[in-house]
């Protein structure tokens, strides 16, 4: 528990360090106050600049991609655009949610769920609609004893009394199944019987190869995904799910008896998809859900604004702009949000 | 001389019109390199090639070496079977102070190896990790999915050059090209956090690590890593192993996340 108690010591260091930049830009500065990790960076080096910068109004923003409060529907048709030598629809690069991210599903740009607002909320319908589409009343149908322990944790995130009160990815634990794809941007790679996805925290391998699920009793953070594709839609079957990454800060989860079908649906364009999971698991909820994700892709122009695009551009000869991610490795609590934590479990010094 | 010879052929596309003598040439040449060739393996002519004609790595791999036991030569022990040992003439040339370090983390191996806690394994250790790793190529660079940790490395293959930044990253900054069929890998920007092997071999974030990757047969990868440091080494060596495609029917990467290990028993809630 020292280690723990560090760890909630240490966030509340950088909420107060969040707040302290917020009349530099108004919607970041919010989305960092309701957030934490927003200040959160995966690298020792940028946390160490995060914490030397004085005067950060001095530092300009950079551009950002606004948050939608809409995002249109698509559907699942005849893909028209580029292809891969192996018939896969090109849609590599670098992708990421467009209308907030993982502090509250059911309102996700109204704030985590009990946190004090600087400035009111105003009517519902101005801001994004829930992330659940199905049921039509866009709440999680749970049975009684599961809303029951998502409340509990709704109060215990703001200060924690029991280890299950963190949000395992807090700890560095992967994302999972479908946090990871309304966390921080990600890179979508595509080859030969595989889709790639690179995550923030973790990594999922779509095998589009029809081989048979690992061994039932294996369960797995990100679970096992066969996928193939229909048209424009990658349709994925998740499968060995271990249930333990929560979906965000509002505490919603499945058990390991879940079954996930996802269809990520692409635009005619290839400039944006929409995340379509139909969860289903009778010992949490009442009936099966659906959770519709937006994402759009960015483009080597933009600049990283170092959460929905988290890449840098490369150091080359040449003129053009490539864009590419540092890694991404935070098993080890390393970002600023656990950074006590890491400093508890080092190592002996190899110095 | 082999990388002189066979780079001219391999890395121009013939006209149809020479491409009988092109072919005629290139099978000569294979001859002739099969002939020469130093390595342990004849290079063979099945090797798999991408779609931008390099050789391609893609695939699952894992090393049958004990390398991640001890580098070093040494008989059996409790915690590693006896091997003959991976590095180039023998020992890793430590500095003096450097040597007394590692004795201490040898002695300290069972609780002190950063593998224990299942952080990632850095450059090159991940690599003669026994786990399986998966290679995805593709002109720009190759990506590798380290099955311990999954964590991901990713090779640029696109002539970009290592950022300025004073990075600190537990895998390095990786920028390769190709040497004839051999991709040659410079990586550095480390941090200090990982250890070379199960017996205390270490290194500072001053490491710097050249890794010569071949592939000699469909099936079998050279790596080559030579090791500089410092702070730590008196002079550059070198290790060398061999990586094994899993021939296994339906074989793949299973997730290993044990860096949860001591937490996840708390998620999902349960009912009462």
């Amino acid at each position: 528990m020292h280690a723990l108690s560090l760890l909630f010591k240490q966030s509340g260091f950088w909420l107060a360090l969040a707040i302290g930049s917020a009349s530099t830009y108004a919607f970041a500065a919010d989305e960092k106050a309701s957030n934490p990790e927003a200040s959160k960076s995966n690298t020792p080096t940028q946390v160490t600049q995060s914490v030397a910068a004085p005067a950060p109004a001095l530092v300009p923003a950079p551009a950002r991609r606004p948050r939608e409060t809409r995002f249109p529907i698509l559907v699942s048709e005849k893909w028209t655009g580029p292809t891969l030598a192996d018939g896969q629809p090109d849609i590599s690069g670098l992708w990421s949610n467009t209308i907030g991210n993982h502090g509250n599903l059911e309102d996700p740009q109204g704030g985590v769920i009990g946190e004090a607002r600087r400035t009111p909320l105003g009517p519902r319908d101005q801001r994004a609609p829930s992330r659940v589409t199905d049921p039509a009343d866009g709440k999680f149908p749970f049975q009684p004893w599961a809303k029951a322990k998502v409340d509990a944790f709704r109060i215990g995130f703001h200060n924690p009394t029991d280890p299950s009160h963190v949000e395992p990815n807090a700890r560095c634990a992967p994302g999972g199944v479908p946090k990871s794809l309304y966390w921080h941007g990600y890179d979508i790679q595509q080859y030969p019987g595989y889709v790639l996805f690179v995550f923030d925290n973790g990594s999922r391998i779509i095998h589009l190869d029809h081989k048979p699920h690992l061994p039932s009793t294996l369960k797995l953070w990100n679970g096992d995904s066969r996928g193939h594709w229909e048209g424009n839609t990658l349709v994925v079957d998740v499968s060995n799910h271990n249930g333990k990454a929560l979906f965000g800060r509002s505490g919603e989860f499945v058990s390991a008896h879940a079954t996930i079908k996802e269809k990520y649906i692409f635009s005619k364009d290839g400039k944006r998809f929409n995340y379509e999971g139909t969860f289903d698991d009778p010992t949490v909820y009442t009936k099966p859900f659906t959770i519709t994700i937006p994402a759009i892709k960015y483009t080597s122009a933009e600049e990283s604004d170092g959460w929905n695009l988290e890449a840098r551009w490369a150091k080359h000869a040449g003129k053009a702009q490539i864009l590419e991610h540092d890694e991404r490795i935070c098993h080890e609590n390393n970002g600023g949000f656990g950074l006590g934590a890491t400093e508890t479990n080092a190592p002996p010094s190899n110095k | 001389m082999i990388i002189a010879l066979e780079s001219p052929v391999l890395k121009q596309p013939h006209p149809h019109s020479v491409a009988y003598l092109a072919l005629a040439r290139r099978f000569l040449l294979l001859l002739l390199v099969a002939a020469i060739a130093p390595s342990a393996y004849a290079i063979d002519a099945k090797r798999p090639r991408s779609q931008d004609k390099k050789p391609d790595f893609s695939g699952i791999w894992e090393t049958t070496s004990p390398a991640d036991d001890d580098l070093e030569p040494h008989t059996a022990r409790r915690d590693a079977a006896p091997s003959a040992g991976v590095v180039e003439g023998g020992e890793i040339p430590y500095l003096p102070q450097a040597l007394a370090q590692r004795q201490k983390n040898f002695e300290q191996r069972h609780t002190a190896d950063p593998k224990l806690k299942g952080w990632s394994l850095g450059v090159p250790r991940g690599i003669y990790h026994r786990e399986p790793i998966q290679i995805f190529q593709r002109p720009r660079d190759l990506t590798i999915v380290h099955q311990f940790g999954h964590s991901v490395r990713t090779i640029h293959t696109n002539q970009t050059e290592h950022p300025d930044d004073p990075n600190d990253w537990w895998l390095g900054d990786s920028r390769g090209h190709w040497e004839g069929d051999t991709l040659v890998v410079d990586v550095k920007h480390f941090n200090d956090k990982t250890w070379l092997d199960a017996a205390g071999n270490y290194h500072s974030d001053a490491l710097h690590v050249v890794e010569r990757w071949k592939l000699v047969d469909a099936n079998t990868i050279e790596y080559q890593a030579t090791i500089d440091d410092a702070k730590v080494f008196s002079r550059p060596w070198k290790l060398t192993v061999y990586l094994h495609r899993h021939p296994e029917k339906n074989f793949q990467l299973i997730e290993d996340y044990r860096y949860t290990l001591d937490y996840d028993q708390y998620y999902p809630p349960k009912p009462n």
